[in-house]
């Protein structure tokens, strides 16, 4: 089996007394969208430059393509395309000139594809980057990103900033480039992002990896949600007896619950008590999210 | 990649480095088309001469109204090197702690290009950047035959090339707090501290029995501060200030790579 694109292992960087991340471990395959999700200050940008090899681990190991990123030689980073959270590019020079200054530091020869990246993110390349957008500054940080088709790509809240129909282009980038056999880490904090075009998902909360698992798994571990109304009084006690199932408000006439699993049992039960009208929810994400995101106290960087 | 972060950083300081060239070459141009009206005023001289503390706060010893007397005490032991170091000092402060502190360090250092090449172009830039005033007041002087003002010009080339190194060595200083301590202010402060103490204790040295034992230790008196417009740089005076600057850049690296970038 080939060497994983990034591999940590126990990864811990502290500053001082205080530890931004702490114990993680994780493992990208190659030519999938993993997407790395946590609140703000949950150590996703920490983690993200230990593996890029700008932070010295506290301890535990980061393997970028196999490598140490932090010592050695620097010429396997062409392979990598980053884009940092808090992107700033010099204020007085033009994107056309920041293009070409990285480019000439890749040893970018072919510019057809930055081009065309350019065009299809409308990036502004004319004016001084210190009077252009957010939006503005972070498309040209994609296409500096993007614009030498590296194997990996690290990109630490890409999408901020950008309208919508520009990140539905970036969704179709990303699922050209893991079609073209190449792997992106994704860091983001808004889990709909994610969801839309990520294979696999950690969730870091307070410094430490909390979830570690595929889309669709989760999904299967998420309770789906049901609501059925009466037109008579009725004792919904019995539904809580249901083998996955968890009664999460009740009243006289209404009940809503949470399953997980085969739903044949669960109908059987609420059939039986002649429901007037039923209505499932389909599966969201959202609250498992929210209930991994609770209590993260914001107390990590 | 030749050079290119060399390129990016000097385009970076461009306004600054430009902005002093003009204002050094404006400065130094009155003072040499000023000479004539100086060269043969023997009161001013004799005052200077007679008293060696007013000399000293100019930094200068030895006549005033000589040609190089005439340079040292406006330009070259006292503004000109000031000048210098206020450059190279910024740009060692913002190379790596600067840049750390504003994202771009980050950026560039998570290219395919290991710290020592960073390091490399970066000390490369400050080279350059130290020898902007030192080039443009060489530069400024050659027109000085048409003031009566003909300085030794081996001298004054050598001058030129102590005055960048001494430029470069509070640099490299900045550089290297930058590179401890990822702090721009830092850097700022302890190059700025320890160059306006290394001034005073070369133009002090003159008058002040005790400073004069510590001159030694301040290498404005390697560069300026021993008369070498008048007298000559010596190879002791050039060795220093390059052991110095070899020292504080090797000194940098093993700092540099430890840093945190974020």
């Amino acid at each position: 089996m080939s060497t994983p694109p990034i591999s940590l292992d126990r990864l811990t960087k502290a500053f001082g007394s205080r530890r931004a991340v702490e114990d993680v471990s994780l493992t990208v395959p190659e030519g999938k969208v993993f997407g790395f999700l946590g609140p703000n200050g949950a150590g996703k940008s920490t983690t993200i430059r230990c593996l890029l090899g700008l932070y010295r681990p506290t301890s535990g190991t980061a393997r970028l393509l196999g490598r140490d990123p932090a010592t050695g030689s620097a010429a396997f980073r062409r392979e990598v395309g980053y884009l940092p959270g808090e992107l700033h590019l010099p204020d007085r020079l033009n994107g056309a000139d920041i293009l070409a200054r990285f480019g000439r530091i890749r040893g970018l020869r072919d510019t057809a594809y930055r081009d065309s990246l350019v065009d299809r993110f409308g990036a502004d390349v004319t004016r001084p980057l210190g009077i252009l957008s957010k939006g503005n500054k972070q498309k040209l940080g994609l296409v500096l990103a993007f614009m030498a088709r590296p194997r990996l790509l690290v990109l630490d809240e890409p999408t901020s900033g950008l309208d919508p129909l520009l990140q539905d282009e970036f969704d179709t980038l990303l699922k050209e480039t893991v079609a073209d056999g190449r792997t992106v880490l994704l860091s983001s904090h808004d889990l709909n992002e994610v969801q839309r075009v990520a294979d696999r998902v950690a969730i870091i909360r307070a410094g430490r990896v909390v979830v570690d698992d595929t889309i669709e798994s989760l999904r299967a571990r998420v309770p789906h949600t049901m609501e059925a109304a009466f037109d008579h009084d009725v004792d919904t006690s019995c539904l809580a007896d249901v083998p996955g199932v968890t009664v999460t408000a009740t009243a006289p006439r209404t009940v809503r619950l949470g399953w997980s699993g085969p739903v044949g049992p669960l109908l059987s039960a609420v059939a039986a008590l002649g429901p007037e009208d039923v209505v499932a929810r389909p599966v969201d994400l959202d609250e498992l999210f929210h209930d991994y995101y609770r209590d993260s106290g914001g107390d990590a960087a | 990649m030749t050079l290119v972060l060399t390129r990016l950083d000097l385009r970076l300081r461009r306004r600054i480095l430009v902005g002093t060239a003009v204002g050094a070459a404006a400065y130094l141009l009155v003072v040499v088309a000023a000479y004539p009206a100086f060269k043969d005023d023997t009161t001013l001289s004799e005052m200077l001469q007679s008293n060696s503390a007013a000399a000293a706060a100019f930094g200068i010893n030895g006549s005033i109204t000589s040609p190089a007397g005439w340079l040292n005490a406006n330009m070259f032991a006292n503004f000109g090197p000031l000048l210098a170091l206020m450059l190279t000092i910024g740009y060692g402060a913002n190379s790596i702690a600067g840049q750390a502190g504003d994202g771009l360090l980050g950026l560039t250092a998570a290219q395919p290009v290991t710290r020592a090449a960073l390091l490399q172009q970066k000390t490369l830039a400050l080279a350059v950047t130290a020898l902007v005033v030192p080039v443009i007041s060489f530069a400024v002087c050659l027109i000085g035959p048409q003031f009566d003002l003909t300085p030794d010009w081996t001298r004054l080339a050598a001058v030129t090339v102590s005055t960048a190194l001494l430029a470069f060595d509070f640099g490299a200083v900045a550089m290297l707090v930058g590179a401890l301590t990822g702090s721009k202010g830092a850097a700022l402060g302890v190059a700025s501290g320890l160059a306006a103490a290394a001034y005073l204790v070369s133009s002090l040295a003159p008058i002040i029995g005790v400073v004069h034992r510590l001159r030694w230790g301040s290498p404005f008196y390697w560069a300026v501060g021993d008369d070498q417009l008048t007298s000559g740089l010596t190879w002791a005076d050039l060795l220093v200030l390059v052991v110095i600057a070899a020292i504080l850049t090797a000194a940098t690296l093993p700092s540099f790579r430890r840093l945190d970038i974020p």
